[in-house]
């Protein structure tokens, strides 16, 4: 799909795309429009009912007046509340409607809305935004799909009069958008596609951007004393991975660094604890943490952020045999504390205890942040709207919730406590993996504090975020990449350089 | 009901909200090519790939002429059944609807019958499901706006004939109306009284109703119904409607009509939507429906149509798995599981109206089983039958009138599943891998009297469709009712 900007001109062909507020006039093009069709325009919005309002939608196919193929308006809402994400919406829409709608090419035509406090060029950039991300497929598997249901939309040109600075702004947000399109690619691979090595290589391939990339084998990782994490890669056949990856922005390359952590189990099979059949296939999106994290580096390195980043990702399979770890062993991680395994289906925390464990004491960052689709208790709890956020550090988690509601992420805050710890209690070691069902994704948080050694630390828990079974305006139904924008906002607004963006 | 007129044609001026025909390969109608502009509308068609397929249909909302709307319908090739203009008929009410026309005209010039089976195919998808407890809609819904659309105009060569023909299909529709209306009315709304009291109404067009109350049920022996019934509150009863439209042996129809199934002492797990349960009398509102239908028309046949209403409940006076009760055929039954209650209140229905009626042939319809979904799907209907010229014949009719059937076996190993400890039958088996379906169709089978060819359909997962069916909006189907008013015949 390509995406362009250029200055207000009527198309003579293709699909011409309008915004209408709800209740708002007809915008200048709409007028010229209604005019030519003889009033068709309002004549159709009324017989439609169609007022405007968010991502309603009214096509006229084949105007007659007109050469166009098609017109099609698009409701966005009151002007007063219209923001960056519906016009992100908006330019979702276009995508949503047109892709497989036989048109090869659309304009959206982006006019000044009275009452809306964006300027054009910017609704403009949004949109476009929000196109790109609503066209994300995944058709590398389809050997024999038929023509008609293959998009038949090529290009989109979104035209405004401040068309340079619409294109500049853009070319920002395009660029996170392809991080997001990586992190929903990775999320999406089945698992005999991905696994920790090759997952690891994914990785490495930002190197493109500038960003430094170790990878630990298990030698290395025994080494280290990682047996939280080595634990529960040892039923697989295929070795366990633990992947840094370095942007160092800063003006300052030495200054304490900021650090993500991600969960990458590439296929969580339960283990010995073994999952019920059905559904069991979603887990090959249980490395969804990782693949966020590696997205949102690739996001910050692409735009030279002037931050120093860290990215940490545990990379394991966790399948049954006769290696796999059991229900009862007790494994010492790297920071020494003993954990007694009660249920193999709990590994996330165990390979991100090590993982955390190691960044604090390697990289002294400033904060963490470990994203996971850690368990299903989140889902109970939020459903699929909002993202689990437990924080060590309240400035952290105001920070982490207005980003995540700035960009369409939002997170909602849980509580940690002492009450919640001591459901941890083992009577063989140091901790229990498992903390009963009762608070079930509040104790796996408490869990991961354990190995944060005081750094101020932020967890998500994505389990219900990180895979969508239907279409958004500006996602379609699949692995969502969530996560992404929302630590690019995060950086954007507190972590980088002064006067550097 | 959407109105529906017939004009002649050529008669009517193209105004308005219109809808022009199109044949496979994009083959524009003559009406259709007056609109037609320097090959515009052809290649527009091209690209959105439509191509001319009967259930085709795609609305222009600025088209040229001057219309308000234009629709382009798919006519299809040149040999039409009545299940495509029928299906042509439910495309075009969804274009219509989506165009917000208040009326249209549908310049299709069509034979008598094709416009009459295309307003037929119309009406169908254009039922609108009750709306009496809503008190208020969400004006940001769009599924929530009332429809628009009050009539639509055909043209036809004979408006006279399509008329007459047209009357009675809507007779048809009137009963697979009520049969979706009552599908769709809550346990609370709809007890085995209630039902009766709707199946009462059919009195007004010429059908003779007999209600057997809990006394007639005792006196009549049925005493399986009255053990299905006795955990309610709201007693049980059997309905017998009779349509005398010929001097012959009735065809009989039997309806299971559990009104609500909570399942009774064995009650349903609760993460089995038991809401959809209220649908459980399914196959009662397609025999109700069916004589609605039969009546409106005035078909000259003699159907009967028999109601086993009741209502399955825990309660300290229901009955419980292992209770042994003696059926109105003699035979005694062991209750397994209660939820498996449809086949007693059927098995009594079924012996009863066998001796009492003398059947030219009996056909029962039940939402019967949950296996019959596993192994068929949600597409057809399992069908059973001692009678292979009366299952032929339900096969073909099905397929016509677009209820899909598929026959299955009756087979006597399924007696190892029905065989009772302790009475002549028990009337279900517990375990893994048990044939639910067959054996519930082999446990029919005993109390129907050889001589009378009988068939069974078990409609479980029928009585609801998705917006994708054809001929029906989303929501309850009236599933059977226009097959059993084809089995009527004229």
């Amino acid at each position: 799909m390509k995406i362009a900007f250029s200055k207000p001109s009527l198309p003579s062909a293709g699909a011409l795309v309008l915004a209408v507020a709800e209740g708002g006039a007809l915008s200048p093009t709409a007028q010229t429009l209604d005019a030519e069709t003889k009033g068709s325009l309002t004549r159709a919005m009324t017989a439609a009912r169609f007022e405007g309002k968010a991502n309603q939608t009214l096509t006229l196919l084949a105007p007659a007046g007109l050469d166009l193929a098609r017109v099609l308006l698009i409701g966005i809402g009151k002007a007063k509340a219209f923001n960056a994400l519906s016009a992100q919406a908006l330019g979702g829409t276009v995508i949503a409607t047109l892709l497989n709608a036989g048109d090869s090419e659309a304009t959206l035509a982006i006019e000044p809305v009275p009452g809306v406090a964006l300027s054009p060029a910017q609704i403009a950039a949004e949109a476009g935004f929000g196109a790109r991300r609503r066209a994300y497929r995944f058709d590398k598997y389809r050997t024999k799909e038929k023509k008609e249901d293959k998009p038949s939309l090529k290009r989109l040109n979104v035209t405004v009069e401040a068309q340079a600075e619409a294109k500049a702004a853009f070319s920002r947000l395009d660029s996170l958008a392809e991080a997001i399109s990586l992190t929903r690619d990775l999320v999406t691979e089945p698992g005999n596609v991905i696994i920790p090595q090759t997952l690891a290589e994914k990785a490495k391939s930002l190197t493109e951007f500038g960003v430094e990339v170790e990878i630990l084998d298990e030698k290395a990782m025994r080494k280290l004393g990682m047996g939280s994490l080595l634990g529960v890669g040892q039923g697989s056949e295929h070795e366990s991975r633990l992947v840094v990856m370095q942007w160092r922005g800063a003006a300052d390359p030495k200054t304490a660094p900021i650090a993500f952590i991600g969960k990458g189990v590439t296929f969580d099979s339960g283990g010995i604890s073994i999952k019920p059949a059905a559904g069991m296939e979603d887990m090959k999106g249980d490395m969804a943490g990782a693949a966020t994290v590696i997205g949102a580096i690739r996001a910050l390195a692409a735009r030279k952020a002037a931050v120093n980043v860290i990215g940490v990702i545990g990379l394991v399979e966790n399948m049954p045999s006769g290696s796999a770890q059991r229900p009862g062993d007790v494994v010492t991680s790297m920071s020494g504390q003993t954990i007694e395994v009660i249920n193999t289906d709990a590994e996330g925390r165990l390979v991100l205890a090590d993982a955390l464990w190691y960044t604090q004491d390697r990289f002294k960052p400033k904060i963490m942040i470990d994203l996971a689709t850690l368990t299903g208790a989140i889902l109970i709890a939020l459903g699929h709207e909002y993202a689990g956020l437990f924080a060590s550090d309240d400035r952290l988690a105001e920070r982490l919730t207005a980003a995540g509601t700035a960009v369409g992420e939002p997170l909602w805050r849980l509580p940690l406590g002492e009450a919640y710890d001591k459901q941890l209690k083992s009577d063989i070691a140091d901790m229990k993996n498992v903390g009963g069902r009762e608070g079930g994704s509040i104790t796996a948080a408490q869990f991961l504090k354990r190995f944060t050694n005081d750094v101020a630390w932020a967890h998500i828990d994505i389990a219900g975020t990180s895979w969508s079974k239907k279409d958004s305006p500006t996602c379609p139904k699949g692995a969502t990449g969530f996560g992404v924008a929302l630590l690019d906002r995060l950086v954007a607004d507190h972590y980088e350089d002064k006067g550097s963006k | 009901m959407l109105r529906i007129a017939f004009a002649a044609s050529g008669t009517v001026p193209l105004a308005g909200t219109v809808a022009l025909g199109c044949g496979r390969g994009r083959r524009l109608t003559p009406s259709l090519a007056g609109f037609e502009t320097g090959g515009r509308l052809r290649r527009t068609l091209k690209r959105i790939g439509f191509t001319g397929e009967t259930g085709e249909a795609e609305l222009f909302r600025a088209p040229p002429g001057g219309l308000d709307a234009l629709i382009v319908l798919g006519l299809g090739g040149s040999k039409r059944r009545r299940r495509d203009w029928r299906a042509a008929g439910g495309a075009l009410l969804e274009a219509l609807d989506e165009s917000g026309a208040v009326s249209a005209l549908a310049a299709l010039d069509l034979p008598a019958e094709a416009a009459a089976d295309l307003a037929y195919g119309l009406v169908l998808k254009g039922y609108r499901p009750t709306r009496q407890y809503r008190t208020r809609l969400d004006p940001d819904d769009e599924e929530d706006q009332p429809p628009r659309l009050e009539t639509v105009t055909i043209t036809t060569d004979d408006p006279a004939a399509a008329s007459q023909i047209f009357a009675a299909r809507e007779a048809v529709a009137e009963g697979v109306f009520l049969a979706r209306d009552l599908t769709n009315e809550p346990g609370n709304r709809l007890g085995p009284e209630a039902f009766a009291e709707r199946a009462r109404q059919l009195e007004a067009l010429g059908v003779e109703v007999t209600i057997l109350d809990e006394a007639g049920l005792a006196a009549a022996g049925l005493t399986l119904i009255q053990a299905v019934g006795r955990g309610s509150a709201r007693p049980p009863c059997l309905v017998l409607l009779r349509w005398p439209g010929a001097d012959e042996p009735p065809l009989v129809l039997v309806g299971k009509g559990i009104t609500f199934d909570s399942g009774g002492l064995s009650i349903k797990a609760d993460d089995d939507e038991m809401e959809a349960m209220k649908a459980d009398m399914a196959g009662a509102a397609a025999v109700l429906g069916a004589l609605r239908a039969v009546a409106g028309r005035r078909a000259r046949s003699h159907v009967v149509g028999v109601l086993t209403l009741a209502e399955n409940m825990p309660s300290g006076h229901a009955q419980r798995p292992g209770d042994v009760w003696t059926s109105a055929a003699g035979l005694t039954v062991e209750v397994i599981d209660t939820d498996a209650e449809g086949r007693l209140v059927l098995a009594d229905a079924l012996a009863y109206a066998a001796r009492h009626f003398a059947p030219r042939a009996m056909v029962d319809i039940a939402t019967l089983t949950g296996t019959v979904e596993e192994v068929l799907g949600d597409y057809h209907a399992g069908l059973y039958a001692n009678d292979d010229r009366l299952a032929k014949q339900l096969l073909k009719l099905g397929k016509a009138e677009g209820e899909p059937l598929w026959r299955l076996p009756i087979t006597d190993s399924c007696d190892e599943d029905l065989k009772s400890a302790i009475a002549d039958l028990r009337h279900c088996a517990w375990g893994e891998g048990i044939p639910d379906n067959d054996d519930a169709a082999r446990f029919l089978w005993h109390f129907v009297p050889p001589e009378v060819p009988w068939a069974h359909i078990d409609m479980a997962g029928k009585e609801f469709a998705d917006d994708e069916d054809p001929l029906c909006p989303e929501g309850t189907t009236g599933f059977g009712v226009r097959l059993f008013d084809a089995l009527a015949g004229a």
